[in-house]
């Protein structure tokens, strides 16, 4: 099989073709380009020389410049949408590496949306009581992907870099997430997955009258006046309203309608206890960001708008509800757990990606970055 | 011969009585300050506590019914007590989602002590406010320094941490080192946890005798005891129970505060870099000088010639640290 084609295509061409795939990460879409608007960006296409007309995979490139010099990383967050399982992958990439050298890009940095690894909340649970802190990536997994050691086979030999476990560059996306499955349930069935705090939680919401709504742009303001509470509350820096204006405008409004964006509110008695962004392309849901009031804990906004949201994800016809990243610590002993308790309790599993790829394209200017990343 | 803590029962229990109320818990703890931890628990529910304190889950009683606050915190590593009368101090962000779910919890704050306890720019972490409805929450807990000036800065530090814990969750605030009638500068629904000042109030309840095993008299010059050292001047040997294993001759790192324990303690160092040290043993009033170092269970004094000898049988007086002492036996007189 020869390498196929790659060129430049335009938003709708882009949009198009992941309208028609069972699922992609928000981060392909052409919009996330617009969100991300400090980087340069482009959408390519690959298809068969044999056929120009038909388009066989996608990506949204972002062009991180390095610093003092006009070259840059070409990033491909959770991306390239391609056929993972393909026999030889060396087709996608080789072409990509060429057009992206002639970009000016340096070296080249990807996130497969390959899952390696699973494990169930129950699994978690028991590693955490078992007290013998373990990083997730030791504990035995429930099931192991075929796609994923296939895929980290071929990047090696391709001359790709495998993820840095650690320190290295701290803008990538997280290698484990947490996720709900869907596919095939229903909300009874996803009520009886949850643990009982969050459904005795989601039950007393619903007692006391939160009430979960859609939002519209105007209450991107409310949201962030929350989210700022968060922040100031966990002592995290917050983003300014501006970028969430500018993302929620760059995704919502998409060629094909590739992305549903949406804002929801959790009310008590006239009071935002909680709002959340959620996003959707094809059967991949996500919970994006979140933000909850520091009064008024006692209504349980939190639990009724994550179950509002994932209930939304599964009449929308999604696969999977995502609650995006969880840091690999198993230890009691370390604060982080208690994000992976949280999530858990949700009765999902943890996933683990085949994680960020590297492949060096000017070994003296990649090298050069990945020191200055380290030392920043 | 046993070394004994004599105690003046009615009188040790007329302080007792006149010094609890219904806002102050009982902490049993260590050695049971002296007295024992079980003779503490029986008091205490004699006192008509419904719930105590003790330092560590080892010393949570087995079979109490009473409510049981253990003021260790709780880690995960540790070897847990199921009961439903077990009240966990619980002093990190992390061990509020790992405790088990529906434990009775008091969280600690911390304090300028500087020890255990959730810091107050944490008291707002949605971490913390999601995992209050995993546990049964008890109450604040907040553990001060003891000594100079104290007293003042720790009414006031209580004060800011309870309104600020409390902004976050009503509920009791539960104190250490603070004078029981300041309570209510602090607040409304505060406990106050009391171990020495409760058990030891009245240190005239108490008296430490030994026993004199043995006597001996020397000559200015002559060798004694296991290390064969030569006695200053003539006199007395004398061998009088409690050793080592009483905790006789062991001291904790010197606490002293003022110039003026400093010089004691400087003193004292001196004087043991000679290879001198003054025992706890009281004979006609004074303090006597061991002849070597404390042995297991019994130490050897000298009693220079112009005191008059006490007779084999006979009891000394003795001054210790109640806290850092194992009596053979504790009678109630």
């Amino acid at each position: 099989m020869s390498d196929l084609s790659i060129r430049t295509i335009s938003a709708d061409e882009h949009a198009a073709y992941l309208a028609a795939q069972p699922s992609a990460s928000f981060l392909q879409t052409p919009g996330w380009a617009a969100v991300k608007s400090e980087w340069k960006a482009e959408s390519l296409g690959w298809y068969d020389p044999s056929n120009p007309g038909e388009l066989v995979g996608v990506a949204l490139v972002l062009y991180r410049q390095m610093p003092k010099v006009k070259r840059y990383l070409a990033y491909l967050p959770e991306g390239p949408v391609i056929d993972w399982d393909a026999i030889d992958l060396g087709r996608f990439l080789r072409p990509l590496a060429a057009h992206t050298a002639e970009q000016g890009a340096f070296g080249l940095r990807m996130g497969p949306p390959v899952a390696t690894r699973r494990w169930t909340a129950k699994t978690i649970k028991d590693a955490i009581a078992g007290g013998q802190q373990p990083k997730l990536g030791d504990v035995r997994a429930d099931v192991i992907e075929p796609s994923g050691a296939t895929v980290a086979a071929q990047l090696r030999a391709l001359g790709w870099k495998a993820p840095k476990s650690g320190e290295g560059f701290a803008a990538g996306q997280p290698q484990y997430v947490f996720q709900v499955p869907l596919a095939g349930r229903s909300q009874d069935d996803l009520l009886k997955g949850m643990n009982q705090l969050w459904r005795r939680n989601i039950k007393k919401a619903d007692k006391l009258g939160v009430e979960v709504t859609l939002g519209t742009p105007e209450d991107l303001k409310a949201f962030h006046q929350l989210y700022v509470e968060t922040a100031e509350r966990d002592h995290f820096t917050p983003r300014p309203l501006p970028y969430f204006v500018k993302m929620q405008a760059a995704m919502a409004n998409q060629p094909a309608d590739v992305c549903d964006f949406r804002l929801y509110n959790a009310y008590h008695e006239g009071d935002l206890v909680a709002s959340t962004i959620w996003v959707r392309v094809g059967g991949h849901s996500w919970y994006s960001y979140g933000a909850s009031s520091t009064a008024k804990r006692d209504v349980r906004g939190s639990n009724a708008i994550q179950w509002r949201m994932m209930s939304d994800a599964l009449s929308a016809g999604a696969t999977v509800y995502d609650l995006r990243g969880i840091t690999d610590t198993l230890d009691p002993n370390d604060s982080h757990v208690g994000l992976i308790q949280f999530k858990v309790g949700t009765g999902g599993e943890a996933v683990e990606y085949v994680g960020e790829w590297d492949l060096p394209l000017n070994k003296a200017l990649y090298t050069a970055f990945d020191l200055y990343m380290r030392r920043r | 011969m046993p070394l004994i803590l004599h105690i003046d029962s009615d009188r040790w229990r007329d302080h007792l009585r006149s010094t609890w109320n219904a806002d102050i818990i009982p902490v049993a703890k260590g050695n049971g300050y002296g007295v024992g931890n079980p003779r503490l628990l029986a008091e205490a529910r004699a006192l008509g506590a419904k719930t105590v304190a003790v330092g560590t889950y080892t010393e949570v009683p087995p079979d109490s019914k009473d409510d049981v606050v253990v003021l260790s915190p709780w880690r995960s590593f540790l070897d847990v007590p199921q009961g439903k009368n077990v009240i966990h101090t619980v002093s990190r962000l992390a061990d509020l989602v790992s405790i088990p779910a529906g434990s009775r919890v008091l969280i600690e704050v911390q304090t300028s002590m500087r020890r255990h306890g959730i810091g107050a720019r944490e008291l707002r972490h949605t971490m913390l406010l999601n995992a209050l409805d995993r546990i049964k929450f008890e109450g604040w807990s907040l553990h001060f320094p003891m000594g100079a000036g104290g007293t003042s800065a720790n009414i006031r530090e209580a004060a800011e941490l309870g309104k600020q814990a409390r902004a976050v969750r009503q509920g009791p605030l539960w104190v250490s080192h603070v004078p029981a009638q300041k309570l209510a500068d602090i607040g409304e629904n505060v406990k106050l946890r009391m171990g020495t000042g409760l058990w030891l109030g009245d240190r005239g309840a108490f008296t430490v005798r030994a026993t004199v095993l043995d006597v001996h008299s020397v000559r200015r010059g002559e060798r004694v005891g296991y290390r064969q050292r030569r006695v200053t001047g003539d006199g007395h040997i004398l061998v009088v129970s409690g050793g080592t294993a009483h905790g006789v001759g062991l001291e904790a790192p010197t606490a002293a505060a003022s110039v003026r324990q400093r010089a004691i303690a400087v003193a004292k160092g001196s004087l043991d870099a000679a290879g001198m040290a003054l025992s706890p043993f009281t004979i006609e009033g004074k303090q006597r000088w061991f002849a070597e170092p404390p042995h297991m269970q019994a130490s050897m004094l000298f009693l220079p010639s112009s005191v008059a000898p006490p007779a084999v049988g006979d009891e000394v007086g003795v001054d210790v640290r109640y806290t850092t002492t194992i009596f053979d036996k504790v009678s109630m007189d």
